[in-house]
C-alpha cells in the first residue's frame, strides 16, 4: 500500500518518476524490517528522498486501492503456493517458534489476508513509519555535507511520534524435537529440517557461521548483485548428493535480532526414503558434533568468508543494504568486522556451539510426500 | 553520430574496453573495475544443444554439468576443494547456440582458477559415478517440471512457437532422450564438436585487462583441437500462419501461469531498439507498463503481469507473461488482449516515449555498476556484433525513434489472429 499514493503523489507518479531516471526502487519485508530502497543516478537522489519522507507521513491506503491490493497479495501467495518447498518451509517455521513472530510467514496467511482491514493496515502504518524508527543508508557517489542538508530538509519537519511496540520474549531453544508432514501431488518428496540459532548480535553467530560454511556451504552476503559460493566441497553434498541419496542440498543461516533458525533444503530423489536421508543427516550431524572440523575446513571457511565479503561490495545496492541491515541487529561495524570475528573463532568454539545448538531432541524436521507415495507407505 | 556528452563520454567505449582476438579465431575482451577485490569471467563456445543428436536431446546440457564432476588431473571432491577452497565459483552450463561458462574469484586467485576452467573444459573425465548421479537428477528435475506451471507454460509456449526448429525442444531434452545418452555419447560429443574454436571471454573487476589476456592466453595456449567440428547453421524458420492454443492440466494448483507470444526481431539489429522501447510501455516501464497498470494495479487479477521482448541469435519472441488466479484466467487475457489492441491501433503517446527514451538512457551506468553487469554488456557487443562505442552511440539511436516507428514495429509483430497462447494451471 505504500507505493499507492500519498496526499501529494499518486503511486503511477511516484514509479514513473523514478523508472524515467533509469533507476528502479522496491520494498523487501523481512521479520524484523522492512526496507524501501532506490537505485538510480547520483542526479536524482533528491527524488529519491523527497519521495520517501512523504511517503512517511502521507500514504493514503484509500479503501478502493486496498481491495485492489489485497487481491494482488493474495495472486503473490498463490503462486508461491504452487511450490511444494514453499508449503513445507511454512509448516516448519510455524513449528519451530511456539509464540514469537517469527513463526509467521512474512507474506501473511490467506487468511488474514482476507480478514485485514484498511484501518488495520493503516494503524500499523502510522504506528510504525516515525522517523525515530527508521535508518537511512546510503552508498555511491554523492557529497556528504550537500546531501545530509537536503535529508534534514526532507525528514526534519516530519513530526514524531514514538511507536507503540510489542516486543516479542524471544525463544532461545525448540522446546523439543517435532515432525511437520505434508502430502501434495508433486512427484518428488522434499525435507526441510530447522535447528534454532543464536541472534546476530550473539558472539556464537560468528561460530555458528563457521558452522553453517563447513556443513552446507556458505550462504552469500550478496542480496543484490552476483552470486556466492558452491557447496559442493560441504560435508552435506559429499554425504547426501554425491553418494547419490538426494538430488539437491542447501543450508540458509540469516542474520536476525532474536534467535532464528538455521535450515536444511533437501529434494529427494525417489530411490531412498525421507527416513534414510533424515538418518544419513543424523550422522553427518553426529560426527561433527564428535570430532568437530578440520583445521582444513576451518581455513576453508575463512577464506569462503573473506571471498563472500569481497563479493558483497561488487555493487553500491548491496552496500547500502548491509549499512542498514548490520544495524537492524548490531551496528556497522557487525559488517566491517564481520572477516575479522570469524577469524577469532576457534575450533572449540565451533564444537561448544555445535553441541548446544545442532542436537536433535531440538529440532523441527518436515516431510512433504508425494501423494502416490504416501498412500503406498 | 557518437553523442559526446560527459556522461556518455565516460561509458565504455572504443577508448577503454580492451578486445583482442586470440588464437582458434576467439576473442577477449575486458574493463576494468578497479575499486573491485574481485574479478568476474564469463564466455562462451559455440557448441549446445544444437548439436545433439536425434533422439539423444539434452545431450550438451548433460555434457556442460559433466564438465565438473572431475578432469584428468582432479577427481571430483579434488576439483570443488580446490574451487571452494579460494571462495571461488565456476559453472558450466549448455545453451542452444552455446556453452557458457562462468567464474568469480579474488583477484589473486585467478591464475589458479583459469586453469581448473581450462581442465574442465578440456580433459574432462566423465565419471562413470557422477553420470549415474546427474541422470538420476534430471529425471527428478524432470518430474518436478511436470508440476511447475511457469515452466509447463514455457515449455508448451516453445514447442508450438518454435514448430520445426530446434528452439521447440527443451535444452535440458526429454525424459525419454536423456536416459538414451550414454557415456561414450558424451565422449564422442566432447572429442569432435567440442574445442577452443571461436571462444568469446570477457573479464571484469580489479584485474588488469592486458595482463590478463595474456595469462588467459597462456593458459589457454595448450588447448587445441584441430579436426573440431564446426556446429551447423541454424535452420531457417518462419512465424506460424495461425492462432494455436494449448492449456496444461495441472490439477491442484492455486495460480495458473500464462504465455501470449508473437515474433521478435533477430538479434539487435533491424527494429530492435523500437520493439525494447515498445516493450518497454507495453509491459515494463514503472509497474510493468500498460500490461501492469491494466492487469495487476487497475483489476488486481495478477501479482506479475507484464511483457519481455527476448534477444538471441536466430528466431525470437516477444511475450506477455501473467500469473493469476485459475477462475481469472480468461478475464486477465482479455485485459491482455485490449492493451495489444490498443498497442497496435493507436502511436504510444508522446510522454510514454520520453518516459522510456529516459529510462533507457539512465539505465546504462547503474547496468554497469557491478562487475556482472559489466560483462554482460561486453559479451553483448561480441555476440550482436555491436561497435565498441556502442553505449555511446545510443543516445543518438534511441532519439530517432518515433511514436511511428513504435505503432510500425507492433503492428508487424503483434498479429493478433495470430498469437501464440499457452497456459498452464487448473483445467479450464
Amino acid at each position: 500500500m505504500q507505493f499507492k499514493g500519498t496526499r501529494t503523489y499518486t503511486g503511477k507518479e511516484m514509479e514513473d518518476t523514478i523508472a524515467r531516471t533509469g533507476g528502479y526502487s522496491n520494498a523487501l519485508t523481512s521479520p524484523d524490517w522492512t526496507t524501501y530502497f532506490h537505485t538510480l543516478p547520483n542526479s536524482a537522489l533528491e527524488i529519491a528522498l523527497r519521495f520517501e519522507s512523504d511517503r512517511m507521513i502521507n500514504s493514503l491506503y484509500e479503501p478502493e486501492e486496498v481491495e485492489t491490493e489485497r487481491t494482488v497479495i493474495l495472486s503473490e501467495r498463490e503462486g508461491n503456493e504452487n511450490d511444494p518447498q514453499f508449503l513445507l518451509a511454512e509448516a516448519v517455521q510455524l513449528a519451530s517458534f511456539s509464540q514469537h513472530p517469527y513463526r509467521n510467514e512474512v507474506l501473511g496467511s490467506t487468511e488474514d489476508l482476507l480478514s485485514l482491514t484498511r484501518d488495520d493496515l493503516y494503524n500499523h502504518y502510522r504506528n510504525y513509519y516515525q522517523p525515530s524508527n527508521a535508518l537511512l543508508c546510503l552508498a555511491g557517489s554523492f557529497d556528504v555535507d550537500s546531501t545530509l542538508a537536503l535529508i534534514k530538509q526532507y525528514f526534519e519537519p516530519i513530526e514524531n511520534r514514538e511507536p507503540i511496540r510489542s516486543i516479542p520474549t524471544p525463544e532461545n531453544e525448540i522446546i523439543s524435537a517435532q515432525s511437520v508432514e505434508l502430502q501434495g501431488p508433486d512427484e518428488a518428496d522434499y525435507i526441510h529440517i530447522t535447528w534454532r540459532s543464536p541472534q546476530a548480535n550473539n558472539p556464537e553467530f560468528f561460530a555458528y557461521t563457521l558452522i553453517e560454511s563447513i556443513l552446507s556451504g556458505p550462504s552469500s552476503l550478496s542480496m543484490f548483485g552476483s552470486g556466492g559460493i558452491g557447496n559442493r566441497s560441504s560435508r552435506f553434498y559429499r554425504e547426501l548428493v554425491e553418494n547419490q541419496m538426494v538430488a539437491s542440498v542447501y543450508g540458509s543461516l540469516s542474520a536476525s535480532i532474536d534467535p532464528g533458525t538455521f535450515s536444511l533444503n533437501l529434494t529427494c530423489r525417489g530411490d531412498h526414503s525421507p527416513e534414510e536421508v533424515i538418518e544419513r543427516i543424523d550422522q553427518v550431524v553426529d560426527q561433527f558434533l564428535t570430532h568437530g572440523p578440520t583445521t582444513e575446513e576451518l581455513t576453508i571457511a575463512l577464506k569462503q568468508a573473506r571471498a563472500n565479503f569481497a563479493y558483497s561490495s561488487d555493487n553500491i545496492t548491496n552496500q547500502a543494504f548491509w549499512l542498514g541491515y548490520a544495524h537492524s541487529f548490531a551496528d556497522y561495524n557487525w559488517f566491517t568486522d564481520y572477516v575479522k570475528r570469524l577469524e577469532q573463532v576457534s575450533t572449540e568454539d565451533i564444537l561448544r556451539v555445535a553441541r548446544l545448538y545442532l542436537d536433535p531432541a531440538h529440532r523441527v524436521t518436515g516431510v512433504y510426500r508425494n501423494r502416490e507415495m504416501f498412500a503406498n507407505g | 553520430m557518437a553523442n559526446s556528452s560527459p556522461i556518455t563520454a565516460r561509458l565504455p567505449g572504443s577508448d577503454s574496453i580492451f578486445r583482442k582476438t586470440l588464437p582458434n579465431s576467439g576473442t577477449f575482451l575486458a574493463y576494468p573495475n578497479p575499486t573491485s577485490p574481485a574479478v568476474y569471467f564469463r564466455g562462451y563456445l559455440p557448441v549446445g544443444s544444437l548439436s545433439d543428436p536425434e533422439g539423444k536431446n539434452g545431450l550438451s546440457n548433460l555434457h556442460a554439468a559433466m564438465l565438473s564432476t572431475g578432469t584428468q588431473k582432479h577427481e571430483f571432491r579434488q576439483l570443488h576443494t580446490l574451487i571452494e577452497s579460494c571462495g571461488a565459483s565456476i559453472s558450466i552450463s549448455s545453451g542452444y547456440l552455446s556453452t557458457v561458462f562462468s567464474g568469480q574469484c579474488l583477484k589473486e586467485d585467478l591464475p589458479l582458477i583459469l586453469g581448473i576452467l581450462l581442465e574442465m573444459l578440456s580433459q574432462p573425465t566423465f565419471p562413470q559415478a557422477h553420470f549415474e548421479r546427474l541422470q538420476q537428477q534430471l529425471a527428478t528435475i524432470f518430474k518436478i517440471q511436470l508440476q511447475d506451471t511457469e515452466e509447463m507454460a514455457s515449455q508448451a509456449f516453445d514447442r508450438l512457437y518454435y514448430r520445426g526448429h530446434p528452439y521447440a525442444h527443451p535444452e535440458i531434452g526429454y525424459p525419454h532422450t536423456v536416459p538414451a545418452i550414454t557415456r561414450e555419447d558424451l565422449q564422442t560429443f566432447h572429442t569432435e564438436t567440442f574445442g577452443p574454436n571461436g571462444l568469446v571471454v570477457a573479464f571484469a573487476g580489479g584485474m588488469d585487462s592486458e595482463k590478463t589476456a595474456d595469462l588467459f592466453e597462456q593458459v589457454f595456449s595448450s588447448w587445441s583441437v584441430p579436426h573440431q567440428k564446426v556446429q551447423a547453421d541454424l535452420p531457417s524458420w518462419q512465424p506460424h500462419g495461425e492462432a494455436l492454443r494449448e492449456h496444461i492440466v495441472i490439477p491442484e494448483k492455486s495460480q495458473s501461469d500464462l504465455i501470449i507470444g508473437t515474433s521478435a526481431p533477430t538479434g539487435m539489429r533491424g527494429d530492435y531498439q523500437v520493439c525494447a522501447l515498445g516493450n518497454s510501455i507495453l509491459g515494463q516501464f514503472g509497474m510493468m507498463g500498460r500490461i501492469g497498470e491494466s492487469v495487476r494495479e487497475r483489476s488486481g487479477l495478477a501479482y506479475y503481469a507484464g511483457s519481455s521482448l527476448e534477444v538471441g541469435l536466430g528466431p525470437s519472441c516477444w511475450k506477455v507473461t501473467a500469473g493469476v488466479n485459475p477462475d481469472n484466467l480468461e478475464k486477465a487475457m482479455g485485459k491482455i488482449k485490449e492493451e495489444l489492441k490498443r498497442f497496435i491501433n493507436e502511436p504510444v503517446t508522446q510522454e510514454e516515449l520520453s518516459d522510456v527514451k529516459e529510462q533507457a538512457l539512465g539505465h546504462v551506468p547503474l547496468s554497469l555498476e557491478s562487475n556482472v553487469g559489466i560483462v554482460r554488456f561486453l559479451l553483448s557487443l561480441q555476440r550482436f556484433e555491436l561497435s565498441l562505442d556502442y553505449l555511446r552511440e545510443l543516445p543518438a539511436i534511441l532519439e530517432a525513434v518515433s511514436a511511428e516507428d513504435i505503432l510500425a514495429s507492433a503492428q508487424k509483430h503483434w498479429e493478433l489472429d495470430r498469437l501464440v497462447i499457452t497456459s498452464a494451471g487448473r483445467a479450464l
